[in-house]
């Protein structure tokens, strides 16, 4: 009942005025205080509907136009723009691919179990567990798979499952899967170089002057490092090797053309496995590198005029130093002139020519062949040799034979290129050098024309008689060290090199071939030396590179042999059937002091540690 | 007043009753369905089934339910109004005992013929029981302190039961609808921030009594990103319909993300963002304005009835309904935490469609009766 009720109901009393008067204005207080608070209600109720109005405006006009923006902004915008890296006829070695990778937001999963159910269908190799902690937690980003194929993607998105969702990332892509994987190297997962030109031309790839960016051209040849590498492979598993190395080098140039280290692996799929041969052995591993180092001696003698071309050296006895013996291993026993004592390799000659050189005269010479320093290259991976301390007349005499002193394989050929090319030393280069570069001089042209006659000749009648390409005159030297293992020298693990310069009378381009433990053929095992093993290969790949070079194969010219060279048939025999292994036989186990290193870097470090112990 | 006079303690005859009601109010609740209809259409793809033909036929036997609620005569309902709420309150206690559990809640007493939600009842009978006890109190009564003892006591309990349901969004609505009535009935101010005072005082207290599966689903209800494998996501996907929708929309079976199913509950809870996102901000204006315009009518007949009772009930109804309105586009928006609350006349349900329908027939008795003296004092039943 109302006010208004009351009002009737109280008409008796309405005499009384006063009170009745009071009564109709409590009574009128009470129903205007309803009343008002009945429209404070309506208000209430009109503003909350503004404030969902205003929600709803905000919602569908003024929040909705930003999203769809940032939308197109995430698609037009790659993430990265890595240069790609093309070879000198602009075959593509490595570029970018956009690929999408998922992730997930675990604030906005909505069933882990079944999210984790359906991933692992589509994703099988995920790691169930690890997945399962990814979707749980406070944070709100976690990656589940990163660069996934346009297949997956589609398949995570039909699994239509809440709070997981793509970023589009660049991946480094090597078409050329294994044939580069050393020179090129690759990059982490965030497109950071870790290897190969990607880490050392690092900042230039990511950040190029141009946009888009421009290629990355390098000097390497898709087709050589293809023949090098096939041929290589062939010869590792023919002769059992444990590894090789081949390196083409432009002798007038510096240029690197090809340069592979095997095993190798895909840069594509980077494995744990994989350490061992992610080494790459033409700059990073350091060799004894044997007989080769006798061009170096015989270069240095002539051109310091020690001996003439006629000129040489009584090979008939051992020489006693010290505590060491030099020997030859198929000695003449007899008087050697310059020629003879490269083309049949002989330990005791190249030894008395780089005696009568002298130490200073031939570390300043090695010197400047880059045979001292740091391995001259635009990768990272370039180690320096290791060079006897101190060199002693015994060191002068071995390293003239190639032993007490290791170097990188791109070290060994960039200097052959100097000894070969007429006599200018070019630091090689993985970049495209412009033709009139300026290289250092080393030997006069006129010693360098009789290196390569000497070349040709070991060739021709000599040790590398394996490497001859008909029409091609190719020149070069074997070069067979053994192995340190334990201290001592083995017998049967070697080092076999050729390192072959053509066409040799008018130097285009040198190749190194180098196995490391290589075996002979089945019933022959001990035909293991660089000329049965390096040699025929260097030959192979030769005869595949001239034509792709476009050198004109040129009709077979005799070699005449000079006068100061007594070829006799037995000789020639003892020296193809094993070539000159330079051997210290009576270095005890203990002396490491003066050639106590040979093989790889990981070897040589545990070697190094050994002796500290 | 057309029949103000002689009549007012009299039986109106059942024609002039019929010629008196509010046939606006009917159309616009009519209308409001209407777009339910279509939208639960939509939501099925174009298909009348599962949803759009149910809720016609549920909404036609409300609608003859308002109509005949609509005629009964408001002193009725006065003389009735503890009774109704006394089987709601013997209802919700059954429920304990009785109730059937739906997703994860019991809420629900099987009558094997239909279920019925004794907490939906509860909702009407508890304006009608506060509407009540306040029309038999005068102003100067409710301003004493004692008076409010008995109305306390009616609203908490039904409050206190359908928390232990576990049903936290009903409970709450109970409480503000209950507020309201406290509110217009002329309760002091000061009543109300000593309450809130109280209440927020009693809070820490209350906590430590509650289970810890209690104190998870409080937390989880006040904030849904605690459970990010549930709400989170519903509203995540309601915001990008929205915004999907833009200014004008769609168009009609056209919004994507609703069918898609990329929202969920897209015929009950989340129908109004299914709304949004085809017929655009227009289209979601237009019908906030339909139910701005029918509470406006049902602030009108509250204002206009002569009894206490009958403003009361009236508003009691229509602060269920802005609430109703209120809380469900705010959640789908947003800007509160997700509680199940549908939107009034559009989302599928049965229960909640039959509630609104009877309310809104209360509310057109109110306004048949508008000028009906009421005595202050009647008899319980």
């Amino acid at each position: 009942m109302t006010g208004f009720g009351n009002l009737a109901r109280r008409g008796a009393i309405r005499a009384a005025g006063k009170y009745r008067r009071d009564f109709d204005e409590k009574i009128a207080r009470n129903v205007a205080r309803g009343r008002s608070r009945l429209r404070v209600t309506a208000y209430l109720f009109t503003a909350a509907f503004v404030l969902v109005s205003a929600r709803l405006v905000d919602l569908t006009i003024l929040k909705a136009q930003p999203s769809h923006a940032n939308i197109r902004a995430t698609v037009s915008q790659p993430q990265s723009d890595r240069a790609d890296v093309v070879d000198r006829n602009g075959v593509l070695l490595a570029t970018s691919l956009s690929t999408a990778s998922l992730y997930v937001n675990p604030q906005e999963v909505f069933d882990v179990d079944k999210a984790v159910e359906k991933l692992t269908h589509v994703l099988p190799e995920l790691d169930r567990e690890g997945l399962r902690r990814k979707m749980i937690g406070d944070h709100r980003f976690a990656w589940i798979a990163r660069n996934l194929t346009p297949r997956q993607q589609h398949a995570i998105n039909d699994l239509g499952l809440p709070g997981f969702g793509f970023r589009h990332e660049d991946r480094r892509v090597y078409p050329l899967a294994r044939l580069f994987a050393h020179v090129v190297g690759y990059t982490d997962i965030d497109n950071r170089g870790l290897a190969g030109i990607e880490k050392y031309f690092d900042d230039r790839l990511r950040l190029p002057m141009v946009h888009p960016a421009e290629p990355f051209s390098v000097s390497l040849d898709g087709r050589f490092q293809h023949v090098l590498h096939e041929e290589l492979t062939a010869g590792m598993d023919g002769f059992h090797a444990k590894a090789a190395v081949g390196v083409v080098l432009d002798a007038t140039s510096g240029e690197l053309r090809a340069m592979v280290s095997l095993p190798d692996f895909d840069p594509n799929h980077i494995r744990p496995e994989d350490d061992h041969a992610r080494f790459n052995r033409a700059t990073q591993g350091v060799y004894e590198m044997g007989s080769t180092f006798k061009l170096f001696t015989a270069a240095m003698a002539l051109d310091g005029g020690v001996v003439s071309p006629n000129g040489g050296y009584d090979a008939s006895e051992p020489i006693q130093l010290a505590r060491h013996t030099i020997r030859d291993y198929h000695g003449k026993a007899r008087w050697l002139s310059v020629p003879e004592i490269v083309m049949f390799s002989s330990n005791i000659g190249a030894a008395k020519m780089a005696q009568a050189v002298g130490t200073d005269e031939q570390r300043k010479f090695l010197e400047r062949l880059g045979l001292l320093g740091r391995t001259r290259i635009e990768l990272v991976e370039a180690a320096r040799p290791i060079i006897p301390s101190p060199w002693r007349e015994i060191n002068t005499m071995t390293i003239g034979f190639g032993h007490g002193l290791a170097v990188t394989p791109l070290q060994l050929t960039s200097a052959v290129a100097a000894i070969a090319n007429g006599g200018i030393y070019y630091p090689p280069s993985i970049l495209p050098r412009p033709r009139q570069t300026q290289g250092v001089r080393v030997v006069s042209s006129s010693t360098s024309s009789e290196l390569r006659k000497l070349m040709r000749l070991t060739v021709a009648h000599g040790t590398g008689g394996r490497a001859d390409v008909e029409g091609y005159r190719v020149g070069g030297k074997t070069g067979t060290a053994e192995k340190v293992v334990r201290g001592g020298y083995h017998r049967d693990a070697l080092i076999s090199s050729f390192v072959a310069v053509f066409p040799i009378d008018e130097p285009k381009f040198v190749v190194l071939v180098l196995f490391d433990e290589p075996r002979g053929p089945e019933n022959k095992p001990r035909l293991a030396g660089g000329g049965w093993t390096a040699a025929p290969v260097a030959g192979k790949i030769i005869a595949r590179l001239g034509p792709l070079a476009g050198i004109a194969p040129r009709a077979a010219e005799p070699v005449p042999l000079p006068a100061s060279v007594k070829l006799d048939r037995e000789s020639q025999t003892a020296s193809l059937s094993q070539t000159a292994v330079a051997r210290q036989v009576s270095a005890p186990a203990t002396d490491r002091a003066s050639a106590s290193t040979t093989g790889t870097m990981e070897e040589l470090l545990s070697q190094i540690l050994g002796a500290v112990h | 007043m057309r029949f103000g006079f002689g009549l007012k303690r009299g039986t109106l005859p059942l024609l002039a009753k019929f010629s008196q009601i509010n046939w606006t109010l009917v159309l616009l609740v009519s209308l409001i369905a209407g777009i339910g209809f279509a939208m639960l259409y939509s939501a099925a793809n174009g298909e009348y089934e599962p949803w759009a033909l149910r809720q016609l036929a549920r909404f036609g036997i409300g609608l003859v339910l308002m109509f005949a609620i609509a005629l009964v005569d408001v002193r009725q309902l006065l003389r009735s109004a503890y009774l109704i709420y006394g089987v709601a309150l013997i209802l919700l206690i059954s429920v304990e005992f009785l109730g059937t559990s739906g997703m994860g809640a019991q809420r629900w007493i099987d009558l094997k013929i239909f279920k019925i939600q004794p907490s939906e009842v509860m909702k009407i009978a508890l304006v009608l029981a506060l509407a009540r006890y306040f029309h038999g109190m005068s102003g100067e009564e409710v301003r004493r302190l004692p008076t409010l003892i008995i109305p306390l006591v009616l609203l908490l309990i039904p409050s206190w039961l359908v928390i232990r349901q576990p049903d936290l969004g009903t409970a709450l609505l109970l409480i503000i609808v209950g507020g309201a009535i406290f509110f217009l009935a002329g309760v002091r101010l000061w009543v109300f921030g000593a309450s809130l005072a109280f209440v927020l005082a009693a809070i820490p207290l209350a906590w430590h009594l509650l289970h810890d599966y209690q104190q998870q689903r409080v937390l989880t209800f006040i904030n849904p990103e605690r459970d990010p494998l549930g709400s989170g996501y519903h509203i995540l996907q309601s915001k990008i319909a929205l915004g999907s929708g833009g200014l004008f929309g769609k168009g009609f079976l056209e919004g994507t993300q609703s069918h898609l199913n990329f929202l969920p509950e897209k015929q009950t809870d989340f129908i109004f963002t299914m709304l949004a996102e085809e017929f655009g901000l227009v289209g979601a204006l237009a019908l906030l304005g339909l139910y701005l315009i029918t509470l406006a009518i049902g602030i009108a007949i509250s204002l206009r009835s002569t009894s206490q009772f009958g403003r009361l009930l009236g508003m009691g109804i229509m602060t269920t309904f802005f609430l109703y309105v209120f809380i469900n586009i705010a959640m789908v928006t947003g800007l509160i935490p997700v509680v199940g609350i549908p939107l009034p006349l559009i989302s599928y349900g049965g229960t909640a469609m039959l509630t609104i329908l009877i309310s809104f027939g209360l509310l057109i008795s109110v306004n048949i009766h508008r000028d009906v003296m009421l005595p202050r004092r009647g008899g319980l039943l």
